[in-house]
């Protein structure tokens, strides 16, 4: 239902129905570079998308838009967090069989290694053109494009603590009195949470690991678990928490508040990039035109991510992009920092 | 599929001690001659043997050879046994294993055994309630049950927890999922069934004279279970227990949903972590050695401890057997089946069931936080949740047929001596029984997954895998079927001018049609509910319910993967339906 009235203001507003779900007025309105696409894409018949950057939902519902807009191109999503998601396209590679078209990664160093071993393909969408300026441009080779750009800050249980009392900064859950009272993902299966960990050593030298260790959060896999764990009251604060999964809880009923750290939100900038021998190379390059296009930022932005375009609005009550401070180490820090920090981990906290 | 007429002809008389294949074979001069000679049945026993060395040995054989390679030039090494232990951390996961394996055997027969004596010897009311929680766990998948686990003892949100604090007001919680014991605890409620099988089994041979003997000579009810009754169940308790630990030390799913937040990294989710970037089948390999060790070294111990003692309770003399009179106790004993029930079946899946209605599950039940979206989201929205409930009935169905032709045709043979060597063929059927499921699937993804035979996330190697996984199940299950099935009876038709095929098909298959089919539903809902083999194996469309209920409990969304697993759970309970309908009330349960 939430879906359909924005279709419908969706329709009226642009004219262009680029959107519109019934399959017979899809095609004849495409632009032609999508419509030359289409066609090959629809002999391909469909895309094996591995997604490690939208929570479970979104990602369904990016896939059933994609295969609305393009009727015969079906949209295979491969759901699981970005290390394991770049687990499965290493054991496809050391298997030697390709199932991957698109890969998405919150993990962006996983790209620079990917082109680094030549197993990208270059393509750049023509959509890429109306994106976020800043976003327009991830990799000056086009061997990847930036697909998601996720906020991840902390939230908490408003039962359990309340507002004035919640911590404020990345620092303040160190503070003792929150021992057994945190919750946080793990680097070794979510991108973000590597991303996030190589931005808080830099920012706080390692030592920030150890103490958070003794406050003994409870760990998850994805950083979504800890919002999870809030919404049941299991933990109070959860810890580098997306504020899509998080707003979107909240719009669902559940008891939590969002917190802007005040040393800034730790923005994943994340790209997806075609892999060089995806068994369906057309539908690949289409998908990553949709995800460049308008009707792509209208999805995610029902479940509360950032719209990636300027002509696509931000959810209802999220801050602007402009009033934040966001954090995030480079590409190269993180592809050679992520696997020093899920080592480090593993021995800080043991798993 | 079986021995032609002709040389059936030289078999028919006496089938214990029949020539393998005609005396003039081994004469016969050239190689003509011998090839003419040589029977269909040779050929069923050739084509079986490839098969089974496909299946089980080929996979082990590779896996080994890997341990010992360098990733790829596949010279010779031992740095990757090096790799594989050289860390503290890596041993401390195979430390961790075998004590959760030891510490969950352990429950688990303190679980099930008083279950199994009180519903085979006594006279304790409510049978087949305690009947109904045995078969209840066996068919609740681990990794449900560890869901449901979370959702009940979490220390702070579970159920129980806050039924604890609210009744006494105390500040702490009275369980905690989240610790070493909580995860073993959880991996018995699942696995006592194993144990429970083995022992009532044996109980149910025990006659009532030796416990008389006892009695005669002064000792009371509970000295005479205690020396007489539980001692002769002792190999099967024995039995049972490793059952338990093998299942453990195999576990994918429990450690990972409940080890990761308890830091308990075990075996399983460190092979995992082999499997990230760089992949590393090498040193997963290399790790997996001690496992396969150990498991050998259990079997050894278990043939130590048992060899030289007697357990005979069958004498061929008709025994009688006679309900023990509890009195009282048996409520006592009533109580322990019910609250093993409760804690094994009944309050993970009511708790599971609440959560796959809610908005919110830990809203708890209110009326405006039930819905029907979380099921409406899978069946109506979600590409590949329904894909995945066919793939998972089709793999199942595939594994289980294959598995259960391969067995019941190797049990025929080794049964009724039809080939030399037939015990090789049933030994490797019998191998997979030590290999931890996980090992397995290395082995075959090792094997297997890269060219030639690419078969790598194909529906092919799925089910290869669980046909190969569930083989000694298929096969235990045909022994004793065919073994039960007196070959007099096909004597019988022969003499009366049946064929070897006819009388097979008339006499002998319709003998066997309920156990296989209760054998054949045994292998489909344990295939239907794997995980640890399969979260390799998948490919993007070739996910099974388990692998996508693992993808769901990565994504924070307990609700969705609460629908899921009742989607799961319903189709399974069909299917258990349909199996009692067809072959018997107890065909899940029985010793075979």
């Amino acid at each position: 239902m939430h879906r359909i009235t924005r279709r419908g203001m969706f329709v009226v507003g642009a004219g262009a129905a680029l959107g519109a779900g019934r399959r017979a007025a899809a095609q004849p309105q495409l632009p032609p570079h999508e419509r030359e696409l289409y066609e090959a894409a629809r002999r391909e018949g469909e895309i094996t998308w591995y997604c490690g950057q939208y929570n479970a939902e979104t990602a369904e519902a990016v896939g059933r838009a994609f295969t609305e807009r393009f009727p015969g191109v079906r949209c295979n999503v491969v759901r699981s967090t970005s290390q394991v998601a770049f687990q499965r396209l290493s054991q496809d590679a050391r298997a030697g069989v390709a199932q991957c078209d698109v890969f998405s990664s919150t993990n962006s160093g996983h790209f620079t290694q990917l082109k680094r071993e030549n197993r990208l393909m270059q393509f750049r969408p023509r959509n890429v053109d109306e994106m976020l300026p800043s976003l327009r441009v991830a990799d000056p080779d086009n061997y990847f494009q930036t697909t998601f750009l996720g906020l991840f800050l902390m939230a908490h249980n408003t039962r359990k603590v309340r507002e004035e009392e919640a911590p404020k900064s990345w620092t303040d859950v160190l503070d003792p009195k929150w021992r057994d009272q945190l919750a946080v993902g793990h680097p070794g299966f979510s991108g973000a949470i590597g991303v996030w960990a190589v931005q808080m050593r830099k920012m706080y030298t390692w030592d920030y690991f150890r103490r958070l260790e003794r406050n003994r959060p409870q760990i998850g896999r994805s950083s979504q678990d800890p919002v999870t764990l809030l919404n049941a009251g299991e933990r109070s604060v959860g810890i580098c928490v997306p504020l899509g999964t998080t707003a979107y809880s909240i719009a669902r009923g559940n008891p939590l508040r969002v917190i802007y750290p005040t040393e800034g939100v730790l923005a994943t900038i994340a790209p997806s990039a075609i892999p060089r021998n995806a068994p369906h190379p057309n539908a690949a390059k289409l998908f990553m035109e949709f995800q460049a296009s308008r009707r792509m930022s209208e999805v995610i932005k029902e479940f509360y991510n950032e719209p990636m375009r300027a002509d696509v609005p931000q959810a209802e009550g999220a801050r602007p992009l402009d009033q934040i401070t966001l954090l995030a180490p480079s590409i190269e820090e993180q592809e050679k920092g992520v696997p020093e920090v899920r080592e480090a981990w593993r021995d800080t906290f043991g798993v | 599929m079986t021995p032609s007429a002709s040389d059936g002809a030289a078999m028919s008389g006496d089938t214990v001690t029949v020539l393998p294949r005609p005396a003039a074979a081994s004469r016969a001069g050239g190689l003509l001659d011998r090839l003419r000679n040589i029977e269909p049945v040779s050929l069923l026993w050739a084509a079986l043997a490839a098969a089974l060395l496909f299946l089980v040995a080929a996979p082990l054989v590779k896996l080994f050879v890997a341990s010992f390679e360098t990733q790829g030039t596949g010279a010779f090494t031992l740095s990757n046994y090096a790799t594989a232990y050289g860390r503290q951390r890596y041993l401390d996961a195979l430390v961790n294993s075998l004590t959760l394996g030891l510490l969950s055997a352990a429950i688990s027969v303190v679980l099930a055994v008083p279950m199994a004596w009180a519903v085979s010897r006594t006279d304790m009311p409510g049978k087949g309630l305690t009947w109904a929680a045995v078969l209840g766990a066996f068919v609740v998948p681990p990794y449900l049950a560890a869901i449901g686990w979370i959702l009940l003892a979490g220390p702070n949100s579970g159920f129980v927890n806050q039924a604890w604090r609210w009744l006494t007001g105390a500040e702490g919680a009275l369980v905690n999922v989240y610790s070493f014991t909580g995860l073993a605890l959880v991996i018995a409620l699942n696995s006592f069934p194993l144990v429970f099988i083995l022992v009532k089994a044996a109980l149910d041979l025990i006659s009532s004279e030796m416990e008389d003997a006892a009695n005669i000579i002064g000792a009371g009810p509970w000295t005479t279970m205690w020396k007489v009754t539980l001692p002769l169940a002792w190999p099967a308790v024995l039995a049972g227990f490793i059952l338990v630990f093998l299942e453990t030390i195999a576990l994918f799913g429990t450690p990972a949903i409940i080890g990761i937040p308890a830091r308990i990294n075990v075996v399983t989710t460190q092979l995992w972590q082999f499997f990230e970037y760089p992949v590393r089948v090498e040193v997963a390999a290399a790790y997996a050695m001690p496992l396969l060790l150990v498991t050998v070294g259990l079997i050894a111990v278990q043939k130590l401890l048992l060899g030289r003692k007697g357990f005979v309770s069958q004498t061929g003399k008709g025994g009688e057997r006679r309900m023990v009179r509890l009195g009282p106790f048996r409520w006592v004993l009533f109580g322990w089946c019910a609250g093993v029930g409760a804690l094994a079946v009944v309050m993970p899946v009511l708790v599971l069931i609440q959560a796959s209605f809610a908005k919110a599950w830990g809203r708890g039940l209110a009326l405006d936080n039930l819905t029907l979206r979380n099921y409406a989201l899978l069946l109506f929205e979600h590409e590949m949740a329904l894909t995945s409930v066919w793939n998972t009935i089709w793999f199942s169905a595939a594994a289980a047929t294959i598995a259960g032709a391969i067995a019941l045709l190797v049990a025929y043979l080794v049964n009724r001596r039809l080939v030399p060597f037939g015990e090789v063929l049933g030994f490797l059927c019998m191998a997979p029984f030590v290999i931890p499921g996980i090992v397995m699937a290395i082995g075959f993804y090792a094997a297997y997954a890269s060219p030639p035979l690419a078969l790598y996330g194909t529906a092919t190697l799925l089910i290869l895998a669980f046909t190969a996984r569930f083989l000694p199940i298929a096969y235990a299950n045909s022994q004793a079927a065919v073994r039960a099935v007196h070959p007099e009876m096909e004597e019988a038709a022969r003499i009366l001018g049946a064929g070897r095929l006819q009388s097979i098909a008339r006499v002998t298959a319709p003998l066997l049609k309920k156990s296989l089919l209760g054998g054949w539903l045994i292998v489909f809902i344990l295939a239907s509910r794997e995980l640890s083999a399969a979260v390799f194996l998948v490919g993007p469309r070739t996910r099974t319910m388990s692998v996508l209920l693992y993808d769901l409990s990565e994504a924070g969304n307990f609700e969705v993967l609460a629908a899921f697993g009742g989607i799961l759970l319903a189709i399974t309970l069909v299917l258990v339906a349909v199996g009692m309908k067809l072959a018997g009330r107890d065909f899940m349960l029985r010793r075979e």
